[in-house]
């Protein structure tokens, strides 16, 4: 498990994003499994950098500097991550689809992270948790079971 | 982040290079605020460098082609790939800014 703890500001978006990537090339690094696409790392960056974005710009807008405690836990077919701060809280039920169409300038972020990831959960509190899961795709968890891999099973939280 | 400009006849190349995010984007502004002034009528925006781009990149972008086509100019992305490649075809911008 990595523990990250950082300041909740933009200033450290790059530093976070930095150390997801490198965990994500962690997956599937064990055993015979083998992660081929860069796609895979790809889109949990780009949703752990949504949820950063989403972190420093909200949550801590006009409130004291908080942290922000990061676990990411790469395991050998996924990529769990759990995202706490203590800012202000937001309803996920209540962020709109965007209208692609319309090309809209914002309000993409929870799209991205939903779209990118696997399970996205969001508890409201203090501290308001996230979790980011991304498995790999079934033929190459499948490759890695053919080959020998055992399967330790979804992470229960 | 980087970026050059460079312009020829009344098309202009906006390359980027690095990460256009919520950090580095603000920085970015004041070029596109003055390709809308200067109403250029062609402008590509070469992302063959480019190494991350998030929402608030994209909102930069898309601003701007809003804005130049709203002034009967055009707006196309070039070099497209990785994850930046990624966030286009999930905002389904890619055949929005190459066709």
């Amino acid at each position: 498990m990595i523990h990250l703890r950082l300041p909740g500001t933009l200033r450290y978006r790059d530093l976070a994003v930095r150390v997801v990537a490198a965990a994500c090339k962690l997956v599937g690094k064990d055993g015979d499994l083998q992660k081929p696409e860069r796609a895979f790392d790809d889109e949990v960056v780009s949703a752990f950098s949504e949820a950063w974005n989403n972190i420093a710009i909200h949550s801590y807008h006009d409130q004291p500097l908080g942290e922000v405690q990061i676990e990411i836990e790469p395991d050998h077919d996924q990529i769990w991550i759990r995202i706490q701060d203590f800012g202000a809280s937001f309803e996920p039920a209540r962020v709109p689809a965007p209208d692609l169409e319309a090309l809209p300038e914002s309000g993409l972020g929870l799209y991205i992270m939903r779209s990118f990831m696997d399970d996205v959960t969001y508890q409201p509190g203090r501290p308001n948790v996230l979790t980011l899961t991304k498995r790999l795709p079934d033929r190459v968890r499948s490759a890695g079971r053919a080959a020998g891999v055992s399967r330790r099973g979804d992470r229960k939280k | 982040m980087t970026f050059s400009r460079k312009d020829n006849g009344e098309e202009t190349v906006l390359a980027i290079e690095g990460a256009l995010d919520a950090v580095t984007a603000p920085d970015l502004r004041p070029t596109l605020d003055a390709l809308v002034a200067e109403k250029r009528r062609k402008i590509v925006v070469d992302l063959s460098a480019l190494r991350l781009i998030d929402s608030s990149g994209v909102g930069a972008i898309v601003a701007l082609f809003k804005r130049i086509k709203a002034q009967g100019g055009l707006v196309q992305v070039a070099g497209l790939r990785d994850q930046p490649l990624a966030i286009f075809r999930l905002l389904r911008l890619d055949r929005v800014f190459t066709s």
